[in-house]
């Protein structure tokens, strides 16, 4: 047989379809069984999405037995080696007179799924809307002549690239490989990554109008039951009709949509994910992101890395408080210049007031604004850079790094000094092993430069106080943000800014209140 | 405001609450207040002793608080005091707090303008500070506790280590002669001393709030300990350092002892306002302390009421705060507030044990 270009008659069957169906039933309920009718069903299935011109339906005949059969896909969506090398020709070349059996209904429906179709996955179904979406979604329907049940075989075959290592997280030295657009792959991985049968996975469905899969994956023994209910009860209140990507899911479930700080921490790691699981946190993956979600976050792990754990544990820890010596510095800095500049010059040791003063001589504005004219182009740089082009991107950093900084001193709108502070300050946010705690650290540089401004030394007091007091009021699923900071759990410490040696690190963090709590005996 | 059943805190935080709260802005006047009376340089023995004293009270509002687990004073008062009389109390302990935490807020305020903002006008220094202070507070009970933890040890260590980095000005000689005059002017100054304590009394209304109600004795005892220790250091190079004349004559004794020495090398030289921002933080727990009392108190004493209590506070501590014309008068109000303390939280908690005590023997009886 060939294949039809069935869209050309498509009115004409709409139309005897109608037809048919006004003469049969005079009105079909929205759900609509199979009736077991070849042509009946093919024209309603037709009807409904045979206007796509991607569908195609394949109609061809069982073996030598004559009965009809109709292949219905997606081209494209649908894996076309399952149809041609095992549906097509397990179908032509069956050959159930062998057996003997009369093939009537149910005995054809068993000679088909135990003797005839060579695949794994096979689902029946009877409604239209079924057959419909596991269409639309890559499956193959089969329809046969006689049998109600129609037979769904296999999933979307994406097209999917290479696991790589993800550029936003590169380690020195770790595991190069990263998560990918496809979810099975990456549920996979993480099932190779850590071979423990308690690892659960619990596929939810999210999307109200595009359906895309959500999983949840926890380690079963070890998780916190309040926390994994938290998390079930926040995925079924997402009422949306399309996420796009698993930063829709961070922005629907995360607790404070007033904080600037992430409280869900996304990663394209495997091994990441698979340390928050060991650690009792839970992971959310979503089909076509690679950005796997993990669930509560504290605020000690925004400045980790996994290779904390990879280096051996001095270079980690001093690496670690190196990570928060940049964070206070990318936080801090350029509100300490404008207080010390504009209020407290006196503090200064002696020398060196006189040589910031003699530099910021030609300088017209105050302190303030001389800071902000640097932060804010240093802010545009940045963003011109991540927008261009790599190697534009590059030269834009040079030209905007050394010529125009070079150049405002020169022209003297801003003092040298304050250019080493603001270069300071973007140096160190890059130290920052997350891009988005990145992001939050630089909304909260300017709210602490105008509060210096007004205030001085004090009013940089009365922002950290203020970033203290929304710090100790946020929380994660239930888990107090600043843990394990403060409510001193000195065994949680061990992880903290000092890690210490893997052989002492015997217990998970304390603060997930995990089932199991020992990790080495 | 939460303040259910579900919020706990633990040993540790209630340590941070005691702690924290004694340690306030008392401590920049401290060498001074302790020795005005005594006029020897006796005065770290008279907060030694005094602090033991305080010890036992605050182990005795243990004892009674434990009575009564699930209740604070404000609701416990009513029971051995009667209605009347205990709501009447109850009134009186909130306005002490509301007091408190407008003296706190304007001694911040005084000393800020004093060594950090000189043209700045006090009320623009108060009001940022109290509302980040209310934002604080409808946090409830647990956001208090961790934002103590947070800035207790970097407050602490920091003025220790300030306070040790002057330590080539100590002189022994200072400190001499111990108990020269005998011990009469040490009992003379164990009033003040014991003044600089208030705060011990937290237990009274954070009992409640804690996970572990048993053997718990060593939390007051750990609690007000802490005071002890990092008050005689205080006292002890303060006094050691510049002596007692200066003592007595300076305002604000600790400040002027920073103020007088350097350190080349480092990347400051002076640190007397380093130590005052720093020291800022540690005020804004004692305010924030006091104001969740108060707040604590309004709530249980009307149970109806909201967030509107707490709104409604924060203009009401700011008027009070303005009262004083002066440094001098900021310094009367603490006096005031001294006094009241005396008789609310030292005399009153033995007086209440003793109350309780006997009705228990009367329940026996019966």
């Amino acid at each position: 047989m060939k294949w039809r270009k069935l869209n050309k008659n498509r009115m004409k069957i709409e139309e005897s379809a109608k037809k048919a169906k006004q003469d049969k039933q005079p009105f079909q309920e929205s759900i609509k069984e199979m009736t077991g009718n070849l042509t009946a069903d093919l024209n309603l299935i037709r009807k409904e999405i045979g206007h796509n011109s991607d569908v195609e339906f394949r109609e061809f005949q069982m073996g030598t037995t004559g009965i009809r059969i109709a292949v219905v896909f997606i081209d494209g969506l649908a894996d076309a080696d399952v149809i041609n090398k095992h549906i097509l020709v397990d179908f032509m070349s069956a050959s159930p007179k062998e057996t003997g059996h009369p093939l009537k209904n149910s005995s054809l429906k068993e000679y088909i799924k135990n003797q005839t179709l060579s695949v794994c996955g096979l689902n029946e179904v009877h409604t239209l809307n079924d057959i419909t979406s596991g269409v639309m979604f890559g499956s193959i329907a089969i329809l046969v002549d006689g049998l109600e049940d129609v037979f769904m075989v296999g999933g979307a075959k994406a097209k999917t690239r290479n696991i790589d290592e993800p550029p936003t997280e590169a380690l020195v030295r770790g595991p190069r490989v990263g998560f990918i657009e496809n979810l099975k792959d990456n549920t996979a991985l993480l099932r190779r990554h850590g071979k423990d049968q308690n690892l659960s996975i619990i596929s939810f469905q999210v999307g109200e109008r595009s359906k895309k899969e959500l999983v949840i994956t926890y380690m079963k023994d070890i998780v916190n039951p309040h926390i994994l209910e938290e998390v079930k009860q926040r995925i079924d209140k997402i009422k949306i009709d399309d996420v796009h990507d698993s930063s829709y899911i961070e922005q629907l479930i995360e607790d404070n949509f007033l904080s600037p700080f992430p409280q869900v921490q996304s990663t394209e790691r495997p091994d990441r994910v698979m340390s928050a699981l060991m650690e009792g946190r839970i992971a959310l993956l979503l089909d076509g992101s690679p950005f796997a979600l993990i669930v509560p976050v504290t605020f000690h792990m925004l400045l980790q890395s996994p290779e904390d754990y990879y280096e051996r544990w001095m270079a980690a820890t001093l690496i670690r408080i190196l990570r928060y010596f940049a964070a206070f510095i990318a936080l801090f800095v350029p509100s300490l210049y404008i207080a010390f500049i504009s209020f407290h010059p006196g503090l200064i040791p002696t020398k060196l007031i006189f040589s910031i003063a003699a530099t910021r001589e030609g300088v017209p504005f105050p302190p303030l604004i001389e800071a902000l004219i640097m932060e804010v182009s240093i802010e545009v740089l940045r963003e011109a850079g991540l927008r261009l082009p790599k190697p534009i991107g590059q030269s834009i950093g040079i030209v905007g790094g050394l010529i125009i900084g070079e150049a405002a001193v020169q022209a003297g709108i801003v003092s040298p000094i304050m250019v080493i502070v603001v270069a300071v300050t973007a140096i160190s946010s890059f130290t920052l092993p997350h891009y988005n705690v990145g992001i939050a650290l630089r909304i909260l540089r300017f709210a602490s430069m105008l509060f210096a401004s007004v205030f001085g030394l004090y009013g940089v007091v009365l922002f950290f106080l203020f970033l203290c007091s929304h710090l100790v009021r946020l929380k994660s699923f239930g888990i107090p943000y600043v843990s394990p900071a403060v409510s001193y759990r000195l065994d949680d410490w061990k992880d903290f800014i000092i890690r210490v040696p893997l052989f002492l690190m015997k217990r998970r963090p304390k603060l997930l209140h995990p089932k199991d709590s020992v990790r080495k005996r | 405001m939460t303040s259910g059943p579900l919020d706990r805190i633990t040993s540790y935080q209630a340590v941070m609450f005691i702690t924290n709260f004694i340690l306030g802005a008392g401590t920049l006047t401290l060498p001074r207040t302790t020795t005005e009376k005594i006029n020897t340089p006796d005065s770290w023995i008279a907060v030694i002793v005094s602090g033991l004293i305080i010890s036992l009270i605050a182990v005795i509002i243990l004892k009674l608080c434990q009575r009564y687990p699930n209740e604070t004073f404000y609701q416990f008062n009513q029971k051995l005091l009667g209605k009347w009389v205990g709501l009447l109390l109850s009134l009186t302990v909130i306005c002490y707090y509301i007091v408190l935490s407008a003296y706190e807020v304007r001694t911040m305020a005084e000393t800020t303008r004093l060594f950090l903002l000189q043209g700045t006008p006090t009320w623009a220094i108060i009001m940022p500070f109290l509302w980040i202070g209310l934002y604080l507070v409808q946090g409830g009970v647990n956001a208090i506790a961790r934002l103590l933890e947070i800035i207790f040890p970097i407050t602490v260590l920091l003025f220790l280590l300030v306070m040790f980095l002057g330590i080539e000005l100590f002189e022994v000689d200072n400190l001499r002669p111990v108990l020269g005059s005998g011990v009469k002017p040490v009992f003379k100054g164990l009033t003040t001393s014991s003044l600089s304590f208030a705060g011990f009394e937290i237990l009274l209304f954070i009992y409640m709030f804690m996970k572990e109600k048993n053997n718990i004795t060593k939390v007051p005892l750990v609690g007000v300990g802490i005071p002890i220790i990092f008050y005689t250091i205080t006292v002890v190079i303060v006094i050691g350092s510049i002596s007692v004349d200066a003592v007595v004559s300076q305002t604000w004794p600790v400040l002027t002892f920073i103020r007088s020495f350097e350190i080349t090398g480092l990347l400051f030289e002076r640190f007397d306002s380093l130590i005052l921002v720093i020291w800022i933080m540690q005020i804004f727990a004692s305010y924030v302390i006091a104001l969740f009392i108060a707040t604590l108190g309004l709530n249980q004493i009307f149970p109806k009421s909201t967030h509107a209590f707490i709104y409604s506070l924060i203009p009401l501590i700011y008027l009070v705060s303005m009262i004083p014309k002066n440094i001098n008068e900021v310094f009367k109000m603490a006096e005031m507030i001294g006094n009241l303390a005396l008789y609310l939280f030292f005399i009153m908690p033995l007086f209440l044990f003793i109350i309780s005590k006997v009705k228990e023997r009367k329940y026996e009886k019966m």
